[in-house]
């Protein structure tokens, strides 16, 4: 096993007066890619957001560690250092995290110019590219508003990539994507992941993403971890009913009716 | 077209034109679809966002005036673009199954009002019609005390379909209905449509961008791509031995986000 | 810390309730005002000009011996009045014609906005002079001169939601559940436009009130002797350094009435958008 990058110790975390997380145990090594499957309201996405230390969310016991440091309760300039170019984050709704009248450039120049990054035209588009982004140069000078929600949420996988984190943390980001754009999308972030061994934990309810992506896959129901384990084992062997059920509610090509 | 088809078809679209102006330039969204809908079938949809397979639905049932073209049902040919008017044969179920519900009303208060009076039973009261259709639906009577915000994805979305029903009705138009939900909610409402398709001889026009969907519900299945059809044909035949480059493509897609066969 | 949207719900209700209290008393005063008055408002005598605040004027009295006092209080009635038989008046008919424009749209929506257009093109006090002018004031020419922009206010709004609103699912399934344009108008879409358009009638008043009594200072209003704040202040300018209280009271009655309004009408505002954020 490679050392683990990311490790969260019995987490549990509540909203208000709300559980969300029960005593979730995870690992994530350098280069490894984790992925979490659950329903909505699950807690899938609350994991992510206590892993960025999100303010709402309360941490009740337990503790995140990143690269052996303590980061749970990491604040103010700590937590921006950690954010972006050590953690990166897409968010399941883009629009949220971009100026919706701003060019893209202009926005992914200051994100990067933040970190210290310089900004290479060709490099962007070469990224964009792999991400079935054509004419990179035309769409940097477009402002969100006037791209489709599949376009953005591509977007947003880019510009957190060009950060070139060590982990890089998704929400449901195949969501606005057909089934053709995700599967091109979600194979060429795997092997952008895989070249620059960045580690990948990302929550969907698409098993068929996972099966994928993910090295492991960490089913998670009611804010607990109820199976975790290598992605071949979890799909062809599940243990637990809650996954065979999963397992046999999603549609299959070719298995009429 | 068969003439053998022709007395069970209960939906029908001849030549469909459908153009959007906007910002100056012409969008062709619907060019010459024809499709044909038998009582009791399942007829699947696929195609990308922007093939047009969504303003198709809403062309047939009148949301959207085609610029040309003939839509009939129950023998009549349709006036266009009279929402009201097709509301008699087809209802449409939405995407957004909250969005389909006043936000401000319980649902008894929405679904009684789609009551159509000359076609309730003449023995049971408004009530036990919308009571055994929640129950057809696999929905509790609790429920139409609550309103659209209270429900989970999935119950407003049966709820939608009873509503639906209660028009009296016997075509729906499923637009992506199940891609806003979870997986495990997503199979019990394909469940439902079969159900109702079998027992109650529904017939579906049923949209959708997911091949694995369209392969476990539909009896046959119609490709589209910028506005035009690409093949259409029964759902094995297409799925199997498609004739289209494109659906071949659109298959790989699907196969790329295929899972392994469970031990 | 920031306060939590939950605290910040809970002081903008504060506000509501304390604003809608004071506006609620100014109302009930300028109804009771009848009762309230200490003296005739209308009655001069050449003995009492000019008094100063104090005994049984408690603001003193004019430069033709009335009651500032009992003046200021009739002079409620007559704003406020006025005010809300306008705004109500503006909020129907723009109500109104914004939803049918919104909803069936074509020609009639084109010739109702474009005429929005034109009237929102001057500024609605000089529009309001000139239709005044031409009316040749009087308290209903002075309403018609203010409502004549004003229901466009009204109707650009209720359009937009209503807009909005007809795009969404559950009027399409209503069409197509075979309810009428008129039936979805007044079961769908009025009930949920109704807090917008409510709270922008709140907000309305304020301006109106400045309106009226603009209006009536310029003469184009109220006609004297009848009590009104504007033509009050307008009446009694002249002997401004003489008789200060026979402006300063009417005149501070409209700006604590205004700014009552204006609060209210803001705080109804503050609380839906962030309720709306939660």
């Amino acid at each position: 096993m490679k050392g683990e990058l990311l490790k969260i110790e019995h987490l549990t975390a509540s909203y208000g007066e709300e559980p969300v997380l029960k005593d979730i145990l995870l690992g994530i090594g350098e280069g490894e890619s984790v992925f979490l499957v659950g329903e909505s309201g699950s807690g899938k996405s609350s994991l992510l957001r206590a892993v960025l230390g999100m303010e709402n969310l309360t941490v009740v016991s337990g503790r995140v560690l990143y690269d052996g440091k303590d980061i749970t309760a990491a604040g103010g300039k700590q937590r921006r250092e950690l954010l972006g170019r050590e953690i990166g984050f897409v968010p399941q709704n883009p629009a949220g995290s971009f100026n919706p009248l701003r060019r893209y450039e202009a926005q992914i120049r200051d994100i990067m110019g933040s970190h210290g990054l310089t900004w290479d035209p060709e490099e962007v588009t070469e990224i964009l590219e792999k991400l079935d982004l054509k004419e990179g140069k035309k769409l940097l000078r477009m402002r969100p508003y006037e791209m489709s929600g599949g376009m953005n949420q591509r977007m947003a996988i880019a510009s957190a990539m060009l950060l070139k984190p060590r982990i890089l943390l998704c929400d449901e980001v195949t969501s606005a994507l057909d089934t053709t754009t995700a599967a091109r999308v979600v194979k060429e972030l795997g092997m952008l992941c895989t070249q620059r061994k960045t580690a990948l934990l990302m929550a969907t309810h698409h098993l068929g993403i996972a099966a994928r992506l993910a090295d492991r896959i960490g089913i998670i129901k009611d804010g607990r971890m109820t199976e975790l384990g290598d992605t071949d084992r979890i799909l062809t062997a599940p243990r637990e009913v809650y996954t065979k059920q999963l397992l046999m509610d999603v549609p299959r090509l070719g298995r009429g009716r | 077209m068969q003439e053998g088809m022709q007395e069970n078809c209960v939906l029908r679209g001849e030549n469909i034109y459908k153009t959007y102006d906007r910002d100056s330039s012409i969008t062709e969204a619907l060019k010459n679809v024809s499709f044909y809908l038998q009582k009791g079938e399942i007829l699947g949809i696929a195609g990308e966002s922007g093939s047009g397979k969504s303003t198709l639905l809403r062309t047939v049932c009148g949301l959207e005036k085609a610029d040309t073209g003939k839509i009939f049902a129950g023998g009549e040919e349709l006036p266009a673009g009279d929402a009201r008017y097709a509301g008699r044969y087809m209802q449409m179920i939405f995407q957004d199954a909250y969005a389909s519900f006043d936000p401000g009303r319980t649902m008894r208060k929405s679904l009684t009002e789609f009551m159509a009076p000359e076609k309730s039973s003449p023995g049971g009261g408004s009530n036990e019609r919308i009571l055994s259709l929640l129950y057809e639906t696999g929905l509790t009577a609790d429920l139409l005390d609550r309103h659209p915000a209270a429900l989970s994805g999935g119950q407003c979305q049966r709820m939608s379909i009873a509503r639906a029903l209660l028009t009296g009705a016997d075509i729906l138009l499923c637009d992506e209905i199940t891609s806003a939900l979870d997986v495990s909610t997503q199979a019990r409402v394909a469940e439902l449509l079969l159900r109702l398709k079998r027992q109650k001889g529904i017939s579906i026009l049923l949209v959708s961008h997911d091949l694995a969907l369209i392969s476990q519900l539909c009896d046959r299945v119609m490709i589209m791509k910028d506005g035009a059809v690409l093949e259409e044909g029964n759902t094995r035949e297409v799925l199997e031995r498609p004739r289209s480059q494109y659906t071949n493509e659109l298959l790989a897609a699907a196969r790329e986000l295929e899972l392994p066969e469970v031990k | 810390m920031k306060p939590s949207v939950k605290d910040r719900i809970k002081r903008q209700k504060l506000k509501i309730v304390i604003s809608s209290a004071a506006a609620l008393l100014l109302v009930l005063a300028a109804l009771a005002a009848p009762l309230l008055v200490p003296n005739d408002p209308y009655r001069t005598g050449s003995d009492l000009i000019r008094k100063a605040p104090g005994g049984a004027f408690p603001f003193g009295t004019d430069n033709l011996g009335r009651c500032v006092f009992s003046r200021v209080l009739v002079g409620a009635r007559t704003t406020i009045g006025v005010t809300f038989l306008l705004v109500a008046l503006s909020f129907l008919i723009g109500t109104a014609a914004g939803m049918l424009c919104g909803y069936y749209g074509s020609v009639l929506d084109e010739l109702l906005m474009r005429i929005a257009d034109i009237m929102l093109a001057f500024p609605q006090m000089v529009v309001a002079i000139a239709v005044a002018g031409i009316l040749g004031g009087g308290i209903a020419g002075a309403m018609a001169a203010l409502g004549i922009t004003m229901w466009t206010g009204f109707a650009r709004l209720a359009r937009s939601h209503t807009k909005s609103i007809k795009a969404l699912p559950y009027v399409q399934a209503a069409v197509l559940g075979g309810k009428s344009g008129a039936y979805i108008l007044a079961h769908h879409i009025l009930p949920n436009i109704l807090a917008p358009m409510v709270t922008y009638a709140l907000t309305q008043i304020g301006t109106t009130m400045i309106g009226i009594s603009g209006l009536s200072f310029l003469g184009l209003g109220v006609v004297p002797p009848q009590a009104e704040w504007g033509s009050m202040i307008s009446e009694q300018r002249a002997y401004i350094q003489i008789a200060p209280w026979a402006v300063l009271f009417p005149a501070l009655a409209a700006v604590l009435t205004i700014l009552v309004f204006n609060y209210l009408g803001d705080a109804v505002m503050d609380y839906r958008a962030l309720s709306k954020n939660r």
